[in-house]
Order: structure tokens, then sequence, then C-alpha cells
């Protein structure tokens, strides 16, 4: 399998400002949160990156973007009618390839020697198919993330058949449905917000929204994912790294201090927060 | 590995698996039956299956309950180690059997220590089935979450937006759901009990229908009578309101969701920690229930649950308190996104869930149904079955099926739209008015299933047949032959395996509707657990009309005629009924129709009217104002102004229950000195349960030998032909104690226990006072000469004894038949804080399980609470007259002989007689048997105590030797409890009187009886000289309130009693102690022993003792 392209999805409602906020990345540099995905994709070999925004956000992203802005492709969503109407705006960008899908507020740290986006598309390069990172999350945070259930295929690399998809499921349901063996009591799979997708999810997605279309239903990215477990080879993977949603309260200050203290400042950030709370 | 029992639970082959323990024992020998035992111990230890270990326990209880006790070789007596009994009590089973089997090998076998094994290895049995039960609930795929959740940042659930959202008027939206209840129209044979259907799935089926409910003549047409409601509300309380009950709260601690028992609100709690919202894996944590609220609703939110169940009482047999449970989960689970239906119908998934979580709720709040109890949430009429557990189940290779039935609902190509519309017209469905307690009888089922009893595992088979014809019939639209096979289910197969599930009410009723319908009445169909509550009754449908007005009078007419000797808690209903083809069903109601159930008003109205409308919130004017709108237009709400004018102004309480009160304590003898001088005493603390003990230091040994004389084996046939002639001289009358209202029999109802029909011996129901006068009808037969008979009664069962025999002609006695009544009455009074707190935590308690002991805990907290509040020693009056008042113990009876002329009477009609035998009515055995007569003549005694060997349920004193003199002492006076356990014998309180020798001791004679003697005054000084000797007791007793639909409460009661076996402790009177037979002396206390008393023999015995004509 070959990739070349990656879709940033930044034109969520309350998430248009999110990866325009600054961070101080690890190597000490003040960056954007989208520089900082940005680079990170073009690290993995990415060649052709798209940015999903809404109407009138180009500018500052290309301002947000700086120096990398000439490698990206803005579209935009035209209508705000959810994450998956989302993606399909980029079904003709992303054209008959398979490509990277991350989600803009969040920030991805990897914890061995190749970053999030590269570990993953090594293991979709391998398997050949679609792949989501996935990371195990305890029931208290199933409000907040899509999760799968299924089965384990490889011990060593992490690596599950997907069998089913739920969008924000209640711990009843992921219970009924998502028990994965491996995991402890209480965890599931849930999405790490990085995908390898085959064209497979462009169309199925074409398919959702024709369907959809008059009955005032909005169309979930979990039921193109569904429908892909399906017809298609389906993995998700645990990856070595964390994921930081900066969209939650206190979630960019999380994420900044994950950058800092895995970063070249790490004894500069921890003498301050060492003071900090000797003073408190 | 032996080749006997264990054979019966391992072995592959049915046959051998399904042969009877009965067969199998009556033909071992008492040491073959040993050796089983011992290999059954050992097996149990070993095996790791749960069945394998629970059939080898119940084999092991039946065995030392009904088959050792059977053989010969069992020496009777035996000491029962007290240690081994305080494990039982704590509920620590294998201790217990560790000591008694320790026991038994360095003592020997005996009856005592076989009665006190099968205790132990009997609630073992039901302890591990309950465990399984319940660890099953826990693992339910879907309910294990909840079990981890301990904080409310945890919280996963949150409530739908939908909810979240107030309309335009600013109100929230109400969610509403709409449940039927179900009936079962094949009882198969209670194969819907949790063990069974995890045993023998294949075996667990019932036909179960949904249906909602009008009161006959009440409402105007049938409705799903369960409905739940929730709405968001702007305070961080959780707000439970039960319509029905009237009862509500605003609960703001998280303790307080879990205190099931302190109001009667415990259902709804229930619900709300099943559906996840107060997940029980919170308990105990210490965290705010406003901050678990926040979490799902957001800072400041709080949810408001109603229930009402549309006044259907309670005992109906249609699992109303399940079905409500069921609903309320449902609302619950739809509000926080667990059901994706929102509204409408509930998926098939979703049903099952809510099942799950019903089944959940039933253990957290204590109580436990059938599996298809919640037949209601599935629509129309659908087969329930049992499914083997597979690989991959929680239950897999644990036990045999799964938890969880499936449900398969039958579509209209099945049974036809032709066939449930004539079901509807031919079925006449009501509530007998009885409201009893189905539990002993779901036990009695699970054992005696596990034991495969021949009989009732053909009649197991039979009523699997029964369910295919009853389909059958249903699919060919013959209802007529739905209603042949649902009697012959009522007749046949579940009264072979438990006979007490029919009444004589019931027959009654059956009798009564045949004779005048004819063969348009089509069948009979028992209801749940047992009959007397729900029944059904089909008929031709052109008669079912009038069937509805006949039945309701038969039921009021039987109900009269038999009120005082069957728990009736209501008025019978006839109920109108249509099958509901949705099952749960939910709406949102917004807006202008965003209004609670009309009850709902009646409860928060008035409160809210007096406050100040400007305190309130703008949320709570803006729905008065809407409901105020709706009264004007809607008119369901007609008669609303009235219904509120009369809760803020309630008519002032009625007097006539005070003065008949008063009337009855005057009429009865009460004496207000003496009560007065009780309550000073026990609000002072010299009188009180912990006082009743005789002093520490009194030496309290078993008796000798030289004690007692033993004729419980020996016949002699000297002292028969001693006894025979005086029985022939007519010198012999028997006094039966029919003054108490048996408030163990029926847990307080206050019926009288003479009366109750309790068993059906020689073909049919007969009451304990048939029995006693057919027992004195054949020992008159034997001797010649007819045996008076005195029955002692009281203010609380003279009239209806005396009623009773009128109406069935003295049952045919043809000997004198006097009722000695009662002259001495007590006024019960409210508890004190000390008494109950000394009953509850000083004395041995029976520990329930976990859950069930939290239960108990949290109302008895309530009770001090109401005891407290209500006075202390204060008296008791809030119920009716006649449960205010109280006997005063058996001692005053046979005072009362002298006092009310019956002495009198029986000296004028038989100058000659000699000797009264007094006995308890429960004492079944007791008759004027001439060995035992001869015994007492020969010996010259003035009393003779009957006593009997000693079992583990014979718990309240007995024969000892107090500072080297023996006598019967209480149980009450035991100074400390484990005294009783050195004790051989137990006081069965039967006595043989020398008429003479009594009335010396009270400084009489018998010219004193004589027709001018005029001696009233003498008698009366000398029995209150004789009293004043006598110890008092105080107890604490239970006694029923019922209010609303059929609901009771139990309220302890403080009563003071004198009691007849401390005459033995008289040094001037000569008190002697006869060793009887067990079958003799023992007594029929409470109901759930009467399959015992059936299957070890006992009744055949009594049986053997009457001539019934």
């Amino acid at each position: 399998m070959h990739i070349r392209k990656a879709l940033i999805t930044a034109a969520g409602k309350n998430q248009r400002t999110l990866p325009l906020q600054s961070l101080v990345d690890r190597d000490g540099v003040t960056k954007t949160a989208l520089a900082i995905i940005v680079e990170e994709i073009l690290r993995a070999g990415i060649e052709q990156i798209g940015v999903v925004i809404s109407p009138g956000d180009e500018a500052a992203y290309r301002v947000a973007a700086g120096s990398h802005a000439t490698a990206l492709t803005f579209i935009e969503q035209t209508a705000p009618l959810g994450y998956a109407h989302a993606i399909h705006s980029a079904a003709e960008f992303c054209g008959s390839d398979a490509f990277l899908l991350l989600v803009g507020d969040h920030l991805y740290l990897s914890t061995a020697a190749k970053g999030c986006a590269q570990q993953l598309m090594d293991i979709a390069r391998t398997e050949n198919c679609a792949v989501s990172a996935v990371q195990s999350t305890h029931e208290s945070k199933l409000p907040y993330y899509g999760a799968v259930g299924g089965q384990l295929v490889n011990a060593a690399q992490r690596l599950y058949q997907i069998e089913a998809v739920l969008e924000k499921p209640t711990p009843t349901e992921a219970e009924q449905k998502l028990d994965v063996p491996g995991l402890r009591a209480g965890y599931y799979l849930c999405f790490f917000g990085m995908h390898v997708l085959t064209p497979g999810v462009q169309r199925i997605l074409g398919e959702l929204l024709t369907e959809a279309r008059g009955h005032e239903q909005t169309v979930h990215f979990r039921a193109a994912l569904a429908r892909l477990a399906e017809q298609e080879r389906y993995l998700a993977c645990e990856l070595d790294g964390r994921r930081y949603d900066f969209g939650v309260k206190y979630g960019l200050l999380t994420a900044q201090l994950a950058l800092a203290l895995s970063g070249r400042d790490r004894d500069e950030v921890l003498r301050g927060l060492v003071e900090l709370l000797a003073t408190k | 590995m032996s080749p006997g029992l264990i054979d019966l639970i391992v072995s592959p082959d049915d046959a051998t698996r399904n042969r009877s323990l009965d067969d199998f024992c009556a033909a071992a020998s008492f040491p073959a039956l040993l050796a089983e035992c011992e290999a059954l111990e050992a097996f149990r230890h070993r095996s790791e299956n749960l069945y394998e270990r629970v059939r080898a326990l119940f084999f092991l209880a039946a065995i030392h309950r009904f088959h050792l006790p059977a053989k010969a070789e069992l020496p009777a007596g035996g000491q029962i180690p007290f240690q081994g009994y305080e494990h039982l009590l704590h509920r620590r089973f294998e201790e217990a059997i560790e000591i008694f089997t320790t026991a038994q090998k360095t003592q020997g076998a005996s009856d005592a220590l076989s009665s006190a094994l099968a205790a132990a290895y009997h609630r073992l049995a039901f302890q591990t089935l309950a465990d399984q039960v319940r660890r099953s609930v826990r693992t339910v795929r879907g309910n294990q979450w909840m079990f981890r959740m301990g904080h409310p940042k945890d919280q996963p659930l949150r409530v739908r937006r939908e909810l979240l959202t107030p309309t335009a008027d600013g109100s929230y939206p109400i969610l509403r759901e709409l449940t039927p209840v179900r009936m079962d129209l094949t009882h198969s044979a209670w194969s819907d009990i949790f063990f069974l259907g995890m045993d023998y799935p294949e075996g667990a089926k019932v036909l179960n229908v949904s249906v909602d409910l009008g009161v006959h003549g009440r409402d105007s047409q049938p409705q799903p009578p369960v409905s739940a409601w929730l709405r968001v509300i702007e305070e961080p309380v959780l707000r439970l309101v039960s319509v029905d009950l009237n009862a509500r709260a605003d609960i703001s601690n998280l303790a307080e969701v879990f205190d099931f028992a302190k109001d009667y609100l415990g259902l709804l709690k229930a619900a709300v920690i099943a559906a996840g919202i107060v997940p029980p894996g919170i308990e105990g944590s210490g965290q705010s229930l406003a901050d678990l609220l926040a979490e799902m609703l957001g800072p400041g939110r709080g949810l408001e649950l109603v229930s009402s169940v549309n006044d259907i009482p309670k005992g109906s047999r249609l699992a109303v308190s399940t079905n409500l449970l069921a609903a309320l989960i449902g609302v619950c689970m739809r509000a926080t996104g667990q059901a994706e239906s929102l509204t409408g119908p509930l998926r098939e998934s979703e049903r099952r869930l809510v099942l799950a979580r019903a089944l959940l709720g039933e253990w957290i709040g204590g109580s436990g149904g059938g599996w298809q109890d919640s037949g209601g949430v599935w629509p129309g009429i659908k087969l329930i079955e049992g499914r083997a557990a597979e690989a991959g189940d929680p239950e897999h290779g644990i036990s045999r099926g799964r938890l969880m039935p499936t449900h398969h609902v039958f579509t209209r190509d099945e049974i036809s739209s032709e066939a449930r519309q004539r079901l509807q017209d031919s079925l006449v469905l009501v509530h007998g008015g009885m409201a009893q307690n189905v539990g002993p009888i779901l036990e009695m089922v699970t054992e005696k299933y596990l034991l495969r009893s021949a009989a009732e595992w053909q009649g197991r088979q039979e009523a699997l047949g029964i369910l295919g014809e009853i389909l059958e019939g249903l699919r060919n639209n013959d209802i007529a032959r739905v209603g042949a096979a649902t009697t012959r289910n009522f007749q046949g197969p579940i009264q072979t395996i438990i006979p007490w599930a029919s009444t004589y009410y019931t027959e009654r009723l059956i009798e009564q509707v045949r004779a005048e319908f004819g063969t348009d009445f089509w069948g009979f169909w028992m209801l749940g657990g047992m009959s007397g509550g729900g029944m059904g009754f089909m008929f031709t449908p052109s008669r079912k009309a009038e069937a509805q007005e006949r039945l309701q009078a038969i039921m009021s007419a039987t109900k009269r005629e038999l009120q005082n000797a069957l728990p009736f808690a209501m008025e019978p209903v006839v109920y109108d009924f249509a099958i509901n083809e949705n099952g749960t069903f939910a709406d949102l109601l917004a807006g202008a129709d965003a209004l609670m159930p009309s009850g709902y008003y009646t409860l928060t109205v008035p409160e809210l009217i007096r406050q100040d409308r400007r305190t309130l919130s703008s949320l709570r004017r803006t729905e008065l104002d809407k409901f105020a709108a709706a009264c004007r237009t809607k008119p369901e709400l007609r008669g609303m102004v009235q219904t509120l004018f009369d809760a803020m102004f309630p008519r002032g309480k009625s007097d006539a229950g005070n003065e008949s009160l008063a009337a009855l304590l005057e009429e009865n003898g009460f004496d207000a000195k003496q009560h007065e001088q009780i309550r000073a005493h026990l609000r002072e603390g010299r009188i009180g349960l912990a006082q009743n003990r005789l002093p520490a230091n009194a030496a309290i040994e078993d008796v000798r030998s030289e004690d007692v004389v033993d004729l419980s084996a020996k016949t002699d046939q000297k002292l028969a032909d001693l006894g025979l002639a005086s029985l022939r001289a007519g010198e012999v009358a028997v006094v039966t104690l029919a003054a108490g209202a048996g408030s163990r029999w029926t847990q307080g109802a206050g019926v009288v226990k003479a009366l109750h029909p309790f068993a059906k011996l020689g073909g049919r129901h007969r009451t304990f006072l048939e029995t006693h006068l057919a027992k004195s009808r054949r020992i008159s037969r034997l001797a010649g000469t007819s045996i008076p008979h005195v029955f002692t009664t009281s203010y609380l069962t003279h009239g209806p004894t005396s009623d009773f025999l009128g109406q069935h002609g003295n049952y045919g006695y043809d000997g004198p038949l006097h009722l000695s009544r009662g002259k001495s009455v007590g006024l019960r009074m409210i508890p004190t804080e000390r008494d109950l707190r000394f009953a509850w935590e000083e004395m041995s308690q029976q520990m329930l399980d976990e859950q069930q002991q939290k239960v108990r805990e949290s109302l008895r907290t309530a009770l001090i609470g109401w005891a407290r509040g209500a006075g202390e020693a204060g008296d008791y009056t809030d119920n009716l007259p006649l449960q205010c008042l109280h006997p005063v113990g058996h001692w005053f009876e046979l005072p009362n002989l002298l006092r009310n002329g019956t002495l009198a009477a029986l000296l004028a009609e038989r100058p000659q007689l000699r000797t009264l035998v007094l006995h308890n009515i429960d004492t079944l055995g007791a008759d004027v048997d001439p060995t035992l007569l001869g015994q007492h003549l020969q010996s010259g005694a003035c009393l003779s105590f009957e006593v009997i060997t000693r079992r583990l349920e014979d718990r309240g004193g007995g024969l000892a030797r107090v500072n080297g003199r023996p006598r019967l002492v209480e149980g009450l006076a035991m100074p400390h409890e484990e005294a009783e356990f050195a004790l051989t014998y137990y006081n069965t309180l039967t006595t043989w009187i020398d008429v003479d020798r009594l009335l010396e001791a009270f400084g009489l004679t018998r010219a004193d009886f004589a027709p001018n003697a005029n001696a009233d005054e003498k008698i009366t000084t000398a029995i209150r000289n004789l009293a004043a000797k006598m110890p008092t007791y105080i107890t604490l007793k239970d006694v029923k309130k019922r209010w609303g639909h059929g609901q009771e409460d139990i309220f302890p009661v403080t009563q003071f009693e004198k009691l007849w076996g401390d005459m033995s402790a008289l040094p001037e009177i000569d008190s002697r102690f006869l060793v009887v037979p067990r079958r003799r002396g023992q007594q029929l206390k409470d109901q759930a022993q009467l399959d015992g008393w059936l299957r070890d023999g006992s009744a055949a015995y009594v049986e053997s003792l009457c001539a019934w004509k």
C-alpha cells in the first residue's frame, strides 16, 4: 500500500481555533499546534496534506502553518454537517488513494523512535489494509470517544481485527459489544484520532450521505467504519505513544506539559513545577 | 466411589440421575444411610460442579430431616452444641456442619443432631444457589461495569440531550414509560424459578401474556397499569415519588439511595441503582450525589422519578412490582442512552438488557421473583424458555442453564387475532383478596425438584405436557380446551408438587362457580406462586359479563364467611383486561403535555400551595399554572379540585375507632390499673426483655433420668386399662387453648388460628378445631363415653369461633362442647428503644444474607425512630381496635375456666370429672391417650406435663433442674441462651391436670362451683393470689397494619404475659414430667413447617388419631 496523502480535519464547531494555538515543541521552539502536526506527518513521508476547514478560516490557517503552508491544500466544508461530511468534503483530494486521517485538535506524542504517524503507516503498509490507531481507555472516558471491539491478531504488535465500531458507547453497550480479550476489565479500545484508510471509506461515506439525504439524519463516521469492517479487512493497532486532546478542559495545558517533559527543556519545566508545588 | 447416592448425582444416565431419593433411602438400612451421608459429605467437598454440590447438600438435608429419623435405630434425644447453633445464626454454615458432624462422631448419631445437620445443610444449599444466581446477575454482560465504578468522575453515563433541553415555557420534557403486567397462562410447575431454570433449562417454559388492566366497575377501560415518569429538575437531588404508596423524598446523599427500607421508595431506589444512574459500585464511597448527578446532567441539576401502578392491589400475582421495576429501569436506561430507543417500544436487545437490570434490581432490593416476571416488557403472547449455557456464557461450566431465558413472541400467524380475542372474551381475572408470602413455596419447589421426589418429577413432566396442550388450544382457537388444561394443571401437577398452592377459599370459589355455571364454566387458572390472590376463571364468552358480576358477589360472600379463618388483605376485586401488543412503550411529553400523573399532584400540590408563591422556583410555578390549566380542560383531571381540597383539609379522624377500642377493653376485662403499673415499670426499666431472665447465678442443669417418666416408646397395658376405665367413667375432659391469634402462623394478620383450614386431612381441608374434635370423637368411641371438649377463647377468637362452630354444626361432635371466654386482656404498647435494641442487638439473631440484612437493618433503624417518635411505652392505638389488644398469656386460660362458669358447667354435667387434659391449639398430636392418662392417675400428681426430646427448631426453654429442682423454664427466662442447649427435653405445654388438687392449690374446692355457691368473689381473689406468684414476661410481637391497596406494614409491639409452664415452679404443686413421642408433642407454629409435617409422616399420624365422622 502506498500512502502519500494525509487529511487533517479542523472544521468542527468547537475545534476551529484549536490548531491555531501556540505551544512550545520538544525542541524548545514555539509553534502552532497545526505546525507540530504537519511536521509529524511530513516526517512520516507524506507528500500531500489536505486540511478541512470552515469557510473563511483559510487565512488564519495559512499563517499558523508557517513555512509548511505551501505543502497544504485547504478544503472548505461547505455546511456544518458533521465529521463524516467533513471527511467526505475531501473526497476529491483523496481520489483513489489510501490516506492518513488525523484530527486537528489532538497532539500525538510517540514514546518510541518513530513518530505515531510513522508507526501507523508502517503497519498499514505491512498489513496492506485500513488500520485505526487505538488506545486502551477506561470506561469512564467512553462518552468522549469512538470505540472498537474485536479479536487479537498479533499480541506482540498489539494488532486487532475490528468487528464492531461504536461512537461514544454507553458502558453497558461497550460491555456487550466491545469486549476485547487481553484488555483489563473496564478498558476498551478507543480511537486515538489517527487512521490509515483505504479509498473504500470515501466511497462508503458517499453512499451513506446519499442514503441520508432527505431523512434529516446525521451520518456518523463510525457507521462508515462499521461498514468498512464488514467489507474489507480492517485492523486496529495500539501505538507506542499517547494522544492529547486539547479540546477538553486543561487539555492544552496537559498537552504542553507532555511535550515539554519529553523534550529538551524537561529539567526547566520540572523545576518550575516543583517550585509551584512548593509554594502551594 | 460409592455405588450409592453419588451415582444419582453424577450419573450420565438420565434414568439414574432422575431416580428419587425417597425410594433409595426407604430401602437402605440405618448403617448404610449413615455411610451414604459420610460419602456425600466427602463428595460435596471434592466436587467442583456447583449443581453436584447443591444436590449433595439437599440429599444430606433430606436424609437427616426425613430418612434417618424414620429409622428406629436413631436414638431420640441428644444434645446440639450451642457453638454450632451460633454459627448457623451467623450463616457460617460450613463451620456449623463441621461442629455437628464432629459431635455426631463423638456422641453418636441422634435425632437432635440430625435436626441440626438437616437445618445447616438445607440453608447452605439455598445459600449456595442464591450466591450463584447473584454471581450470574453480576456477570451478565452490560451489568459488570456498574460494580467497578466508585467515583462520580468515573460516571460514564450522560442524560440525553432531548431531556436536558427545556421547551418554550421553560419546563423540561417528561419521559413516560407505560408497561403492561404479565399473566402466566401455563404455570409450568414454577419452572421459572431461577434455580430450576439454571439446572433444567429444557423444563423451564412458560406461556406469558402481557396485559392491560382496569378494576371492573372503577376504570373505564383497561390500560397499561404500570407507569414510570422521568424528568430533569433544577436541584441537585434525586426526587423519588411513589404515587400509589403516597411517598416521596428528595435524596441528596448517596448513602440514602442505598437505604431501602427507610421509606416506601425501595423499589425506585433499586431501579436508580440497577439502571446505573447511581451504580452499585459507588455504595459506601462517601462521595457526593450532587457531583454524580452533575457528571450526568450538568451542575445544579437532578432527576425526578415517579412511579404509579394505577392502584392495582398487592398480591395480584401479575408481577406488578417486577414490571414496575422494569418500567422504572427502562425509563432510566432510555434517558441515559443505554437503550437507543428514546420513545416507542424497545428492541429485543434492549428488552433483554432491561430484564438483566431488573434481575439485578430485585437482588439489590432484597426481593426476588421468577425469570418470567418482567414479561410485561415484551409484547403480546410469548413463550419464555430456559436456555442451555454454552461456551462463552458466564454460566458455562457452572450451571446447565443460562440465567436469562429467551423470549419467542408469537405472531398472528401462530396465534390468530381471533384466538386472542376469544381468550379475552372468556377469561375473568380476579384478585381473591388474599395476599400471601409465596417465598416458602418457592423454596419447597426447588428442594423437591433437586430431590427428584417421584410424584414431583412425574407432576413436572405432566405440566410440560399441559403447556403443549394449552398452546395447541390457542393455535386452534379452542379456549375451552385451554380452560380444561389449566384446570387439570391446577388440580394435578401443581398440587402434586405443592399441596399448599390451593386453599380452602379457592376450592370453595371453584365449587360455587361450577355449581352456578355448569358447563359454561370452562376452567380455573392459578396465577403465580399460589392461589387466593390473582386467579382466572374462564367462561363461555356469552356469559362473561354475568360471570364478572357473580364472581364479585361469590368472592365477597365467601371472604365474609372465612375472613376470620384466612388472612385476607383486601376486598376481592374483578379486573377488566386486554392483551397488550406493544410491551413496554415510552413517549415524550413536552410543553403543555409535560404533566406527571394526577396522583402526583394530589401528593405534591397541597404543600406547594401552602408555600409563598414567590419562594417557588420558576419551574414549579410554571408547572402549577400548567396543571391548573389542565384541570380545567382535560376530562381525566375532572374532580381534581375536590381531591386536592380533601388532601389539604383532611376530614377529622373519626372517633368511632377509639370508641370501639374503649368498649372492647371494657368488655374484655382490661385492668387499667395494672396497665399503668406495667407502663411505669417499663419506662423505669424495672421490667423489660432483659428483666424476663432468671438471675444469672441460677444453676440451670439438665434433668436426670429419675426426674421424668419416659413413655415415648413403650406401651403399658396396665396403665392403658387404668386410663380407659377412667375415660369410661366420664372422668376426663379436654381443654384446647384457642385464645391466641397465632401471630407466627400468619405473621400477625390477626386471624383465628383454630379456624384456619390448614391442610387436607381425610380428603379435604380441615381446621385445627375440627381436627381436635375428631380426636376426641375417636377416643369417646373407644371409651364408649363422650368426652367434654372445651376451647378457650379470647376477645379475638370468641365470636368467630362460636359462629364457625354454629355454621358447621359443631362439626357433628356429639359430646359436650364449651367455649371458655377469656376474661383478661391487655392493651399493646409501643416498645421502648431499650427493648428493641435488646431484641435486635443482644439476643441471638438469624443473620440474613448480605443484601437482605442491609434491608433489615435499615428497617430496624426506621422502627426505632418510629418508637421514639410515637412515644416509648405509649398505648399502641394506631391500628384496628382488635389489633391493639393482646391476650395476656396462657396461664390465665385455666383460671378463666374457674371464673367464667365453664368449670361449674363441666362439673354440673359430669360431677365425676377428675382430670383435664390441657393442650395448645397447634399440638395436633395431643389426644386423651389412655396410657398417659393411666400414668398421670397412678402417679397422683397435680400436674403431669408432657415433654419431648429436643430438635434444633424447638426453641423457647425446656425442662431443667433450676437450683436443684426440676421445672419447666420458659425461653424468655433463660439467663443465657446457651443454657437451653444443655436441656434434653422441650415443653409441649400439654398437661394432665388433677382437678381437685389444682383447686386446692388455688385454695378452692368443688363446693365453690356448686350452682348456688356464690363464690365469685372468693374465686377472683384466689386467682389474683396465685397470679401474684407467677412471673410477668414482657414480649415483643409483630403486628400487621394494613393500608392502601393490599399493603401491609409490620410493627413490633410490646405486650406482657404469664405462662402456664411456670406452674411447675411452684413448690406447693406436685408436678411430674412425662416424655412422650415427638409426633404427639410437636407443635405447628409456622406454615412453612407444613410441608415437612406432611412428608415426615406427622400428618398421617394425626389422621390415625382422628375419627372424622
